[in-house]
């Protein structure tokens, strides 16, 4: 017997969610899906049929561009940023992002805490879709996830013929269950996707010992050094803190940006560590596969195909892989 | 087609040992294209041409400025090569130029090709590229005119739903800069948007920056923009960019009778004037 | 008290013709509202339409560029170079939702001290009939 809760109720459920707290689904517009704030009335346009949405949902957690403090102009005192109170749910998210988020918090949670991120993170609750279609583009299987992976979730949800099965996986999540429109219901789980998996072995060392490679400058050649890896990515978190005077104050923000772009690894002085195509390309890669996971052992990457389907000039992380280990010859 | 476009590239890859071939080749979903730059002849076997290479490979060419370089184009990207020429960015003599007469891009996603064409070949005019060195394919007949309907539908709106309409598909900007790599027409060594003195955008993402950055650059462009859509293709939260700056393009053809990219010497309309011209200018 | 609507206009004025007719204005004790901010370029022609999209961001009600008439250019053709760029950015910024009222070009000598009062008057008074920008 698994607790399932009917596409009607789910209907009502999602509507007090949205009047108690601040939610968060896809919502599908111009052919683009992304995480946005609905309102009470228009539960409706949620869309649950997407397989991800454009953006990942990082940026509920580590903002686009978000002010730090303000220093006030005529009297130099500090003005903390406004901080909204209101719990967070975001609904509809997908493993691996919630996978991706996880990923972040090795870094952000460590000391010294970001205390803005620590914030959002406490008042949020993560209600996950399990992947019933994976897309072309999907690998989290390759990356120690997986398509109905309920890890970093406090509910999961895996939609049946019979309505979504619901799963607590928290002490949040069972709090947030609404056991009076969930039923029991002898329901089997739907098939586990197949996922075509990427052989990771020794990746690592092969990086370690292939630095130098003109496999990276020959990559590179085709890259247009955007950002659109980076930002859509659900584990990236690299920015850059800028000051922006304005007429009674002065705002000290955050905001992304990437190793991608020209001139991010530039220096007062003009010298730049990284002034070659192959050099900035070669970092995603070093950061992703052999950096990040010799500091915390996972692999900075949860398999969401994002910059995949996104990459202008189709440079796939997964192709990638698959080239370093042929370095190895 | 393709066994044309491979042989003429063999030919003077062979005739130019350091130089490097630009086309087309398989992208890893086995459906789709993407970029490859071969500089081996033997290799040549790599290029494909087919209603998925959508991509302007041109803007590649100011990589490999004092290198010789050929490159496969199709007539939109031809235009681009054009606009660089005649503004004193490329040196024609270093270029092989394949030109492809384009049978029109079916519009393609990682792993999925439509059965629809691209609105951008719907609606185009120059089906032969503009420069070659090499035409592959039969010149076909150029199509009658203009279809601005697009740009019309938007211009029949209100002020205010025009208003709304711009910073709804703005403030979904997340300042990628993905139009701006991609595009051929953007190629300053410093942008508007990162330089600090003066200080126009900065980093910052805010509805306010984005209108900038997007109107900014929109009118960078005005009659340098080619239309190749690649902007629009790229931009990963689907942002109509193609919107705004074909209506740029009407506004030139109308005021300066100019179409950008069609010849590399035609002085462009902000590179010159007419002494005796009124554009309107007080209501 | 009651606070009315006080439109603001950032006025780019070319230092040779405008300006000084501006100059012109105040000398000879010609009133024109205050409502106008004036920021002085070497020529039309140096007005970057950037200025002038950023005027808008950071809270212009209006804009005015105003230089030499087309001949009389202290640097030979900069105010025709004016002419195209403003005569391509106020259909643009109109379809964007700016409605194109709210930039204008005007060509002031600098003898004509009276009409730069009248411009800046009827410029004035047609902001405040179209009221603050929304956004």
């Amino acid at each position: 017997m698994t607790s399932v809760i009917v596409d009607n109720n789910l209907h009502i459920w999602l509507k007090e969610l949205a009047e108690k707290y601040i939610l968060i689904a896809p919502v599908t517009s111009d052919g683009v899906t992304l995480f946005k704030h609905v309102k009470a009335p228009e539960v409706g346009s949620i869309d649950l049929q997407f397989l991800n949405t454009a953006v990942s949902p990082k940026g509920y957690f580590f903002p686009l561009s978000e002010t730090i403090f303000s220093i006030g102009v005529e009297r130099g005192d500090v003005i903390a940023p406004m901080n909204a109170d209101a719990e967070v749910v975001i609904f509809g998210i997908r493993p691996c992002d919630a996978a991706g988020i996880a990923l972040i918090d090795r870094v952000f949670l460590a000391e010294p805490v970001d205390i803005s991120y620590k914030g959002k993170r406490d008042r949020t609750i993560l209600i996950g879709l399990a992947c019933n279609t994976p897309s072309p583009e999907c690998f989290c299987t390759s990356v120690g996830g997986g398509p109905a992976n309920p890890m970093y979730l406090d509910i999961m949800l895996t939609h049946t013929p019979s309505g979504y099965i619901v799963q607590a996986i928290t002490g949040k999540g069972k709090e947030l269950t609404p056991v009076t429109m969930v039923e029991e219901k002898d329901v089997p789980s739907p098939p586990t996707p197949r996922i075509a998996a990427i052989p990771m072995e020794g990746v690592r060392e092969i990086m370690r010992r292939n630095f130098d490679s003109p496999y990276w400058d020959r990559v590179a050649d085709r890259c247009i050094h955007c950002n659109i890896c980076s930002y859509v990515c659900p584990c990236c978190y690299c920015f850059d803190i800028r000051d922006y005077a304005g007429k009674d104050k002065i705002d000290r923000v955050r905001s992304w940006e990437s190793c991608q772009s020209a001139g991010f690894t530039r220096i007062a002085g003009g010298h730049d560590p990284r002034p070659t195509k192959g050099a900035r390309l070669r970092q995603r890669w070093y950061h992703k596969l052999l950096y990040y996971p010799t500091l915390f052992g996972d692999i900075k990457c949860t398999g969401c195909g994002r910059c995949v389907r996104s990459c202008p000039v189709n440079i796939d992380i997964r192709e990638i892989i698959m080239d370093v280990q042929k370095l190895n010859v | 087609m393709i066994e044309i476009i491979r042989n003429k590239a063999k030919e003077w890859l062979e005739k130019n040992e350091d130089g490097c071939v630009i086309g087309y080749e398989r992208a890893s979903d086995g459906m789709t294209a993407r970029p490859v730059f071969i500089y081996e002849p033997h290799m040549m076997g790599k290029l494909i041409f087919d209603e998925t290479c959508v991509h302007n490979l041109s803007k590649y060419l100011l990589n490999r400025r004092g290198t010789r370089t050929a490159v496969v184009v199709k007539p939109c990207d031809s235009r681009g090569i054009n606009l660089l020429i005649n503004e004193h960015q490329l040196d024609r003599d270093s270029i092989y130029i394949i030109g492809v007469v384009c049978p029109g891009m079916k519009e393609s996603h990682f792993g999925r090709i439509e059965d629809h064409p691209l609105s951008k070949c719907r609606r185009c005019l120059h089906h032969t590229p503009a420069v070659y060195d090499v035409l592959v394919g039969e010149p076909q007949p150029e199509t009658a005119s203009h279809d601005y309907s697009d740009v019309a539908r938007i211009e029949g709106m209100s002020l205010q739903e025009r208003n709304a309409f711009w910073k709804e598909q703005f403030g979904r900007c997340i300042r990628c800069y993905g139009c701006r790599q991609i595009c051929i027409g953007c190629y300053c060594q410093e942008c508007f948007v990162d330089e600090l003195d003066p200080l126009w955008v900065g980093i910052r993402s805010c509805p306010e920056d984005n209108w900038i950055w997007n109107i900014g650059r929109a009118f960078h462009l005005s009659a340098r923009c080619i239309s190749c859509g690649e902007c629009e293709r790229v931009c990963p939260v689907g942002i109509p960019l193609m919107l705004a700056n074909r209506k740029l393009e009407k506004e030139s053809a109308d005021l300066f009778d100019f179409e950008p990219g069609m010849d590399a010497a035609t002085a462009p309309p902000f590179a010159t004037f007419i002494k005796e011209e009124t554009l309107e200018k007080v209501e | 008290m009651e606070l009315t609507y006080e439109p603001r206009i950032v006025g780019f004025l070319c230092n040779w013709c405008s300006y000084a007719g501006a100059d012109l204005a105040g000398t000879s004790r010609t009133n024109y509202p205050a409502n106008i901010r004036i920021i002085r370029v070497p020529c039309s022609g140096r007005v970057d339409p950037l200025f002038i999209v950023k005027a808008f961001q950071l809270g212009a009600d209006g804009v005015l560029v105003a230089g030499c008439h087309p001949g009389d250019c202290h640097y030979s053709d900069g105010n025709y170079h004016t002419r195209r760029r403003v005569g391509l950015l106020r259909p643009f910024l109109d379809y964007l939702g700016l409605d194109k009222a709210r930039l204008r070009l005007e060509w002031v000598s600098a003898s004509e001290g009276k009409r730069f009062s009248e411009v800046v008057l009827s410029f004035t008074d047609t902001l405040i009939k179209m009221g603050p920008r929304s956004s």
